[in-house]
Parts: C-alpha cells; structure tokens; sequence
C-alpha cells in the first residue's frame, strides 16, 4: 500500500522540479522551449503517479533484463528494453 | 519506470526523461515534436545550450518563424545527450502512434543511439508492434508484462477500501472477489 513517507517525498521532487522549472529560465527560453515542442509530458506523468499504486508492477523491475539494462556500463548492453503486454496489463503504471 | 530510473539516478549527471504516446493526440504528436519533448526535459533540467539558443535566433528570422525539422532535431538531441553521463528515455504506448510514425520515430532513435552509447530507451507496447522493434534493434531485450496474482490482489484491495457503498459488499462477496478476480486474470 501506499507508504506515506514515499508519497510525501514524491510530491516534493515534483514540486521543487516545477519550481526549478519556473524560476530558472528567462523569458526567450519559455519561448524556446514552445518552439522545440508543444508536448508537455510531465502533465500526464504526474496523473500517472497519482493513480498508481505502490508495490505493484514493482517485480519488473527486480528482472535480470531491467537490471541489466539499467545498469550495465555502456557498450556491454543492449540499448533498448521493450515491455510488451496486452491492453490493461499495467504497463503505463511501472514505477 | 520514470520514478525508480531517477530515485537510481539522484545525485548523477544521469537524465531521466519520458513521453506517453496517445492516439488521440495523433496531430500533435509528430516524430519532431516528440524528440522536442524529449530535448525539452534534457534542457529543462540543465539550463539551454548556446547552440539552441543560436538555432532559435536562426528560425526567428526566417519566413513565419519556422519549427525544427526532424534532421535538425535528431542533430541537437545528439549534441545535447554527449554532454550526459548517461540518459534513459522512456516512451510509453508506442503502439497508440500510426505505423507510419512509429517507423519514423523508431528508425530516428536508432540514428541517436549510433551516436550515443550512454543512452538507454525503454519502450512500452502491445506485442503486435514487436517485428517493427526487432526491424530497427535486432538485440532489443523483452520483458513480457502480465499481471500477477499478488498485484492484483492489492489493487482489488485498494478498490475495495475506497468502496463508497462498502455496506453493499458481506464478507463472503468480499473474499470471493479476493479469490476469483485475481484466478481468473492470470488464467488469460
């Protein structure tokens, strides 16, 4: 289940990297960054992480393959790791 | 996925960036666009490299202010990956993308990844998109993803603790759907 501390310290980091976000670029580089994309990912990330739930899916991350991928120096690996699964398997919520 | 790579990463010049594609969001969600959402997070969090600054100037003064093109983009976000430690970029839902599109965006990673060995993509999707992904990356790793019986208990817990009519449900329905639900899912 949900472990308070966790979901405290969670809500921090987005804050402070909102903040940062906000604060830490002037006026052309809000335009800059309009101009490389109008995507805002972050926004879907956050609804993401409010509706997951803690612990699940966490075994995915424990696989060899996760390990190895993340882990592993460079040029020992191969680059890319793909989750397959069927619609509604838990996918997107991965922690 | 996003959360675990960068509690892994505090501390290190590791960047952790992310995008969900959607179907519904088919028009905005160009090949470039993408990559720029991409490039995005990487400048976000270290402050606009001089020769983007540069390349905007440059596309102000042309005709209508003109966007990056995708060769463009894929250039920068070199550029701009090289100055990193390591970086993992997540892409969820690659399925969601027109095939057209999930061909142009796959083929441009792997144009960014020659370049780049510290970079790592994990990619999520339905399994009918797995010959597109072996096409461009012949070694790409597979985690097949199914639900397991202890994740769904949990959840189905959660569910039930939230219940708005918790008086609805006696015991004995509450532990036939702890047993039943999570039997039948993972016989699918």
């Amino acid at each position: 289940m949900l472990s308070g501390r966790q979901q405290v310290t969670g809500n921090i980091n987005s804050f402070n990297s909102i903040i940062n976000f906000i604060t830490g670029i002037d006026a052309e580089g809000l335009q800059i960054m309009r101009w490389l994309s109008p995507l805002e990912p972050q926004q879907r990330h956050q609804d993401v992480r409010t509706d997951r739930l803690d612990g699940v899916g966490n075994w995915v991350l424990e696989t060899t393959e996760f390990r190895k991928w993340s882990d592993t120096e460079d040029g020992l690996v191969e680059p890319v790791l793909f989750c397959c699964g069927d619609p509604g398997v838990g996918k997107t919520y991965l922690r | 996925m996003i959360d675990s790579l960068c509690d892994q990463a505090a501390g290190k010049d590791v960047a952790v960036v992310g995008l969900y594609c959607d179907f519904l969001a088919q028009h905005e969600q160009s090949t470039t666009n993408i990559l720029g959402a991409i490039l995005k997070q990487l400048v976000s969090r270290g402050g606009i490299p001089g020769y983007i600054r540069e390349a905007f100037q440059k596309a102000k003064r042309e005709f209508g202010g003109r966007g990056l093109r995708l060769p463009d983009m894929v250039e920068i976000l070199k550029k701009t990956i090289t100055s990193l430690e390591r970086m993992y970029i997540c892409i969820d839902a690659l399925d969601e993308l027109v095939p057209k599109r999930r061909r142009e965006l796959l083929r441009s990673l792997k144009e960014i990844i020659r370049a780049s060995s510290n970079m790592r993509v994990l990619l999520t999707g339905r399994p009918h998109i797995d010959d597109e992904i072996v096409e461009c990356f012949d070694k790409a790793v597979r985690i097949p993803i199914v639900p397991i019986q202890d994740d769904i208990r949990s959840y189905l817990q959660m569910r039930i603790d939230v219940d708005t009519t918790p008086k609805a449900m006696d015991a004995e329905l509450r532990a036939d759907i702890m047993r039943i639900i999570p039997e039948k899912i993972s016989e699918m």
